[in-house]
């Protein structure tokens, strides 16, 4: 019980390291790859828990550890992750149309907006805001969605 | 009374050193911490509809983002490293990985400095960021009005100009104008003299201005007069029903442009009057950016003293500090792992 911990386990930490990195480069491989929104959230999270764990195991020893690990460890997981489902009905996941003010002005100006970005495709001033249109497109397929 | 040890029957506790039990309950409260601010994102984010995900709008850089990450990562490394060699009595060994872990921590902030300025110089700031195009335009009146009375402040606290409503832009703009031909009685006569040179380019900023609001605040197209007699007399002309075109973003950016490129007072429009990019929810994606960011760069920051306290040991690092490093690895690493999670949903998920 009382075993000293220090040397007991022989981790390889230089390989822990290079799966923390190639889970990295990994992560921005999906971003590239022209996957579904879904996918790709979906896979570059499951990324991330899987360098979470990597951490956690190897680098803070989770691993070696006694079952106190549980007791500790389980309860402020469960709190945390209880106040975003909580939020989430309601902010997250509206069962109202939004009626945020920037969002209807946007709608009555971007039309206006549009037509001028087309009209002077030419000219240096408008070539900074090239996303701007995609964007509200994108973000009326959202408040579609919902 | 005698003291002999009795060898206790029963271990009480946790086979860990006090030290590591109150760091990890820490990182315990951590975890609700960190997730509520992440939680809050996603949550908001979904909510939302829409998101700026454009690295035009946003300033992201997922290179930098990129590079920071692996500086992280390598930094955990050294922290682990340096807690093995303590734990084999290699202090020197466990002194220059403390070292390269701090040196990775300060670059680490070098580089969210270089984010922080990108978004600092765009004003992509909590509550500063104009979300519609006619948003965009008050952002840039008032930035303007702000330079012209900057400006005009200057012959009043320089004596060429007095006043009892320093704040009346319109009085002042007369009595200013009054100062190039020798000012008005009780003036400063040094200070008339030293302002009068940069009256006449102040004055066309003021009208350049004024003219700017005036079409603002009627929502007139700029091609057209929105006050006085031009006006009026445009006005009259016209057929019933009809009106004047809107006021649009780009004709604002095509003049303030032009104000930029003044000799006179350019340089004054530049650094007061932002470029004008109106961004769908971009005060609760900056809110939430630097919530996010800025606390992850505060325990970074804690994290470097906790490394700096170890190496001020020099040659006295002892094995009395295993502890320490051990605690403050934690602690490291479970700042690594906020970015873990930070990366892929501020700098991937670009959508």
């Amino acid at each position: 019980m009382s075993h000293d911990t220090h040397d007991t386990h022989h981790v390889n930490y230089l390989s822990i390291f290079f799966v923390l990195c190639g889970c990295t480069a990994l992560s921005v491989v999906f971003d590239v790859l022209p996957l579904s929104r879904l996918a790709t959230i979906v896979l570059v999270f499951a990324v991330a828990v899987a360098k979470a764990l990597c951490v956690m195991m190897f680098f803070m020893h989770l691993k070696f550890e006694g079952n106190w690990k549980y007791v500790l460890l389980a309860p402020t997981t469960i709190l945390a992750i209880g106040l975003p489902l909580a939020l989430m009905p309601d902010v997250g996941v509206p069962y109202y149309t939004s009626t945020a003010p920037q969002r209807g002005q946007w709608g009555e100006e971007f039309a206006a907006w549009h037509n001028e970005h087309q009209h002077a495709e030419g000219a240096a001033a408008h070539t900074e805001l090239p996303g701007a249109p995609e964007n509200a497109e994108s973000s009326t397929e959202k408040a579609a969605d919902h | 009374m005698s003291h002999t040890a009795q060898p206790s029957a029963l271990k009480m506790g946790i086979p860990i050193p006090n030290s590591k039990l109150g760091m990890w309950l820490f990182l315990g409260t951590e975890i609700m911490f960190f997730t509520a601010f992440i939680g809050a994102y996603i949550v908001l984010r979904l909510g939302s509809p829409g998101w700026p995900g454009d690295p035009a709008d946003t300033h992201i850089n997922v290179l930098l983002g990129g590079i920071n990450t692996f500086v992280l990562i390598v930094s955990s490394y050294c922290v682990v490293v340096a807690h093995e060699a303590m734990a084999l009595r290699r202090f020197g060994r466990a002194r220059t990985f403390l070292k390269v872990t701090l040196a990775l921590a300060f670059v680490f902030l070098g580089i969210k400095s270089v984010e922080y300025y990108g978004k600092f110089a765009h004003d992509i700031l909590p509550g500063h960021i104009p979300e519609t195009p006619t948003q965009a335009i008050h952002k840039a009146d008032r930035e303007l009005e702000a330079v012209v009375r900057k400006r005009f402040a200057e012959y009043v606290s320089s004596g060429a100009v007095v006043t009892a409503q320093p704040n009346d832009i319109k009085t002042l703009a007369t009595q200013i104008e009054a100062v190039a031909d020798g000012g008005a009685d009780g003036a400063d006569k040094d200070a008339v003299e030293s302002m009068k040179a940069s009256v006449a380019g102040d004055i066309k900023l003021y009208r350049a201005y004024m003219n700017l609001h005036d079409h603002m605040v009627a929502n007139i197209s700029l091609k057209h007069p929105a006050s006085g007699q031009e006006y009026t007399d445009a006005r009259a002309a016209m057929k019933e029903g009809e009106s004047f075109p809107p006021l649009t973003l780009a004709e604002v950016k095509t003049e303030l442009n032009v104000l930029k490129a003044d000799g006179e007072f350019g340089a004054a429009v530049s650094k007061g009057v932002f470029e004008p990019h109106p961004i769908l929810f971009g005060n609760l994606f900056a809110s939430t950016y630097f919530l996010m960011t800025g606390f992850h760069a505060i325990h970074v920051i804690v994290g470097m003293i906790l490394f700096a306290a170890a190496i001020r040991q020099g040659s006295n690092l002892n094995e009395k500090w295993t502890d320490w490093v051990e605690n403050s690895g934690l602690y490291w690493h479970f700042v690594d792992l906020v970015w873990i999670f930070l990366f892929p949903m501020l700098y991937i998920m670009n959508f």
